[in-house]
């Protein structure tokens, strides 16, 4: 690549400057490199190229900080391992923090001092943000969100036709004319997002939750101007974007005057507008905000579903993504709702916040210039679920079902991959 | 007082500024201010933080690395040790006893698990290539101001080098890696934060 302007350089250590508080400061400066995070890394398991560690990662963020930010790095460069931002660093950053992360945090959690090193990939992600350095399949992702308003850019007509459609499907199979996927309604208690996977690759997955919304008698609505909940600038790194994406569904659901935002089946878009938006938008959410897996627990918890025992037979385990278990916090839900109903439920070892990521999180989907590392780092995810010995695998994230089918597929596992509202439907009790 | 006395409060000094210089910078700066509705306690997950999350029952890079993580807790330890001693010294409180003899047997103890992490650090390519002279650097000075805070004990004579050792360390510490001795608790915080907000921590049954 050509050499990097001074203004891009600049640019890039834009991110270090007027600090609004001690976190990232604190994180640059803690690691000391004792290198025991690399067994927490599914990427350092799978090649065990030291390379991809995340002390690694960590240092190479740090190393440019340490070049123009601290004294020792400013005079005695080589003592500190302080690096210069030039293009042979930058080059290396896009490999290490586009390329072999996906933020799934799971070193942040075993790191023997505490260093968040997912929050120190994604400011070096913002810094080659800022440079221009995203890799352009998941920069062309953003940019179909934020001219189309959803990161597949399905027009608004196709997307209308598929809710139709999905509605036809859902009165037939519940014999219920009443059985409606509303779209656009105002002053309904929820408002309900999709991933855009959804209408363009899985519409049965939407009228499964619009099947357990009828069966527990909610006021819902989907919006056809703003649905996408997924927001993959949150993974590019670029805050402006994150922000315009997210301020689309927080003045829909103004607008829709919507009591509750329920997210959809993503863990990322979870995290981004559960987590994110409101320091985005600088404001505390004058709605609630539920993830599905949230309503649906409460559903069978207030005793508004009720649900087949004896409907799946096979024998099912449970894989957490990363964004909604170790980011989220949401970890015994999908296990009470699956427990509820599932009798051969088998958990996968380990689980829960110490859950492997499989390897399709932090942009890696979009990014097909690292397929072949992906499906490599996925041998972990296919171990794990081998030993469970289970069928059916379900999974509250639509980026976690295409990784883990195409796992599936590249590892012989001859898997049923499912949703949670995909399998809780499936055992739906319409009365 | 002598001059190497004199030497290693200065250096002490500078010591102490550089790490209060970088403690107010951190509480200045202050946490971050998250306007997401919290979904768990903070103050839980903070003590959670600093003790359930760093044992080896939960934490991985513990208990896959136990005779590491036992090496750096000694090692910790004895350097704490090793600057109870400085002070000791200083007032001239060492004595020839039973118990500073214990003392020094568990700074001979900490050195050794020193030099196990510095070898470790040499050997293991993946380490090598992750170090910069800084690592080499730190734990050189560390373990042999442990060494001689050990020798200073059994043989008082050897006063000056303990002191020179004790004030290259001190002058050393805004250089390096050394910092993490404050930002270590600053991580620690906002984990705590982080994970308690969101009611990760502490951890719940499955």
């Amino acid at each position: 690549m050509a050499e990097l302007t001074k203004e891009q350089t600049g640019k890039g250590l834009q991110v270090f400057e007027n600090l609004k508080d001690s976190k990232l400061l604190t994180h640059l400066n803690s690691c000391v490199h004792c290198g025991l995070c690399a067994e927490s890394c599914i990427y350092y398991l799978a090649s065990k190229d030291d390379r991809l560690t995340p002390a690694r990662k960590v240092d190479i963020v740090s190393s440019v900080y340490r070049r123009y930010f601290t004294v020792a790095g400013q005079i005695f460069p080589s003592l500190v391992n302080a690096r210069n931002l030039d293009e042979t660093t930058a080059n290396e950053m896009v490999d290490l923090l586009f390329g072999a992360c996906t933020m799934c945090g799971r070193c942040t959690m075993h790191c023997s001092v505490g260093v968040d090193i997912g929050y120190i990939v994604r400011t070096g992600r913002a810094m080659l943000s800022n440079m221009g350095m995203v890799p352009a399949t998941l920069q062309s992702t953003v940019i179909a969100a934020v001219e189309t308003g959803n990161n597949m850019g399905i027009p608004t007509e196709e997307f209308v036709a598929t809710i139709e459609w999905m509605e036809e499907e859902l009165i037939d199979e519940v014999q219920n004319p009443e059985a409606k996927i509303p779209l656009d309604q105002r002053g309904k208690n929820v408002l309900y997002t999709l991933n855009p996977r959804e209408p363009k690759f899985f519409p049965l997955s939407i009228s499964a939750m619009a099947k357990i919304f009828f069966a527990a008698g909610e006021s819902w609505t989907l919006s056809s101007r703003m649905y996408d909940i997924t927001n993959y600038a949150f993974f590019s790194g670029n805050k402006n974007e994150s922000l315009l994406i997210a301020k689309r569904l927080f003045e829909e659901t103004e607008a829709l005057q919507a009591k509750t935002v329920v997210l959809a089946e993503c863990g990322h878009g979870s995290r981004a507008f559960r987590w994110e938006a409101p320091n985005y938008l600088d404001r505390k959410m004058p709605f609630e905000i539920k993830t599905s897996v949230e309503v649906i627990a409460g559903y069978i918890r207030e005793g508004k579903i009720k649900l087949d025992p004896e409907k799946i037979k096979q024998s099912v385990t449970l894989h957490d993504p990363c964004n909604l278990v170790r980011h989220g916090g949401i970890i015994q839900e999908q296990r009470y709702i699956l427990k509820n109903f599932i009798r051969n439920f088998i958990e996968m070892n380990p689980c829960g916040t110490d859950n492997y990521c499989c390897g399709g999180g932090g942009g890696q989907l979009a990014m097909s210039e690292y397929n072949d590392r992906r499906m490599k780092i996925a041998a972990i995810k296919a171990d794990q679920i081998k030993a469970t010995g289970a069928k059916i695998v379900v999974t509250p994230c639509h980026n976690c079902v295409d990784q883990l089918t195409q796992i599936s597929q590249s590892f012989k596992l001859g898997l049923q991959i499912k949703t949670l509202a995909e399998i809780v439907a499936e055992a739906l009790i319409i009365d | 007082m002598t001059y190497y006395q004199w030497f290693s409060i200065l250096a002490l000094g500078v010591c102490v500024i550089s790490a209060a210089w970088h403690f107010i910078r951190l509480v200045r700066l202050g946490k971050p201010e998250d306007f997401s509705l919290a979904s768990g306690k903070e103050i839980p997950a903070i003590v959670y933080s600093f003790t359930g999350a760093m044992s080896p029952a939960k934490k991985e890079s513990a208990f896959l690395h136990l005779p590491t993580y036992s090496a750096g807790m000694i090692y910790h330890l004895g350097t704490f040790a090793a600057i109870a001693i400085f002070f000791l010294e200083l007032a001239g409180l060492i004595s020839q006893t039973g118990i500073f003899y214990a003392g020094a047997f568990m700074l001979l103890l900490s050195f050794g698990c020193g030099v196990g992490i510095f070898i470790k650090r040499l050997v293991k390519p993946g380490l090598r290539k992750l170090s910069s002279p800084d690592d080499y650097i730190s734990n050189i000075l560390v373990t042999l101001f442990q060494l001689s805070a050990a020798i200073v004990i059994m043989i008082p004579s050897t006063a000056p080098v303990y002191y020179l050792l004790a004030g290259l360390l001190a002058l050393y510490f805004p250089l390096g890696k050394l910092k993490h001795a404050v930002y270590f608790f600053a991580a620690r915080y906002h984990l705590g934060i982080f994970y308690g907000h969101r009611n990760v921590w502490p951890p719940k049954p499955l």
